[in-house]
């Protein structure tokens, strides 16, 4: 398989890109709030998201809900760029597959 | 999760840990199940409303016909019922769906939300002020009836604009020409035009979601299998 992104290409983390590209590229979601979405547990997904991070793929963000820290995760710009890509190519693949 | 389905007879295992077209078919999945746990279900929405407005304004027609014009009080009791129960199950879906988010378009989601409120804090004194300054009963009626379907009407279609959602646009503008008909068709008529074209509209629409949805679930579904079928091995 050619060209198709390895930060990406494996079911947990195209799962979690998947589900932030459906956000708005303004919103962010909350760290439960995305584990309850992907049904993962909290070790599995801070795994995959500090992943996701390192590639510049995320940008996480602390912020407080009155005394309690709340995690917010949204795709970066270059993220996003990442999975249209990977989706283009895997379209691109299939496509071509027939060929 | 991990292990790779066997979408290709499993004589050929593939070389990464799962296909393509493995890998489309999950992003398309969890796409729609992302969607279907953060965006509220239009559908859903339209389909409430709809049976609010039909059953609500139906039995205000029924009513104002046997008493000379003017629907009974328990008439506006369950008409009122209705609505409320569909504001706030409107309210509890949404908020359970948009929940965990926030950002430039929750921020525009909220102020909407507030425009709403706003809109109908003010509305029952513009209702009292034409009641106080000599309006018949019809009069309150009709103004209250079309007053009621701008602003929903227009908040639709500023809601459309914020959120770049084709389908608020279409019901928005359903329920302004929906008022502009059922106030010039006058007391009772007004609340049949109402029940009909306003209940009956949001579940044609609903039926209209519906079955776009379908027909793209449809879509997706046969590319990913004719995707699957040029890739299996059996192919060549």
């Amino acid at each position: 398989m050619t060209d198709l992104d390895a930060v990406i290409h494996a079911p947990a983390r195209l799962r979690v890109v998947a589900t932030l590209a459906t956000l708005d590229p303004a919103d962010e979601i909350t760290f439960p709030k995305l584990q309850q979405v992907l049904g993962m547990t909290a070790g599995n997904l801070s795994t995959h998201l500090r992943k996701l991070e390192d590639a510049g793929y995320v940008r996480v963000s602390k912020a407080h809900a009155g005394r309690k820290p709340v995690t917010y995760l949204a795709l970066t710009s270059q993220g996003r760029r990442a999975f249209e890509d990977y989706t283009e190519a895997l379209t691109g693949l299939l496509k071509g597959a027939g060929a | 999760m991990t292990d790779t389905p066997d979408g290709n007879d499993g004589r050929h295992p593939a070389p990464d840990a799962f296909s393509a077209a493995d890998s489309l078919r999950i992003l398309r999945e969890q796409q729609d199940r992302a969607r279907s746990a953060l965006v509220p279900d239009g559908r859903l929405l339209c389909l409430l409303w709809g049976v609010a407005w039909l059953a609500g304004y139906l039995v205000l027609w029924t009513s104002a016909r046997g008493t000379e014009g003017i629907p009974s009080g328990p008439a506006f009791v369950i008409f009122g019922g209705l609505l409320a129960a569909a504001i706030v199950i409107t309210i509890v879906h949404s908020a359970r769906r948009t929940g965990g988010t926030r950002g430039a378009g929750q921020r525009a989601g909220v102020l909407w939300g507030f425009t709403w409120c706003l809109a109908f804090l003010a509305y029952p004194f513009i209702i009292g002020g034409i009641a106080r300054a000599g309006a018949s009963d019809d009069v309150i009626g009709l103004v209250a009836n079309g007053l009621a379907c701008m602003i929903v009407g227009i908040m639709y279609l500023t809601g459309s604009a914020c959120f770049a959602d084709d389908g608020l646009y279409v019901l928005g503008a359903w329920i302004v020409l929906t008022g502009g008909v059922a106030t010039s068709v006058g007391m009772p008529g007004t609340y049949l035009v109402m029940a009909l074209l306003g209940g009956g509209g949001f579940l044609v629409i609903t039926l209209v979601l519906q079955v776009i949805h379908l027909r793209r679930r449809r879509r997706a579904d046969t590319g990913l299998e004719a995707a699957a079928v040029r890739q299996g091995p059996g192919d060549d």
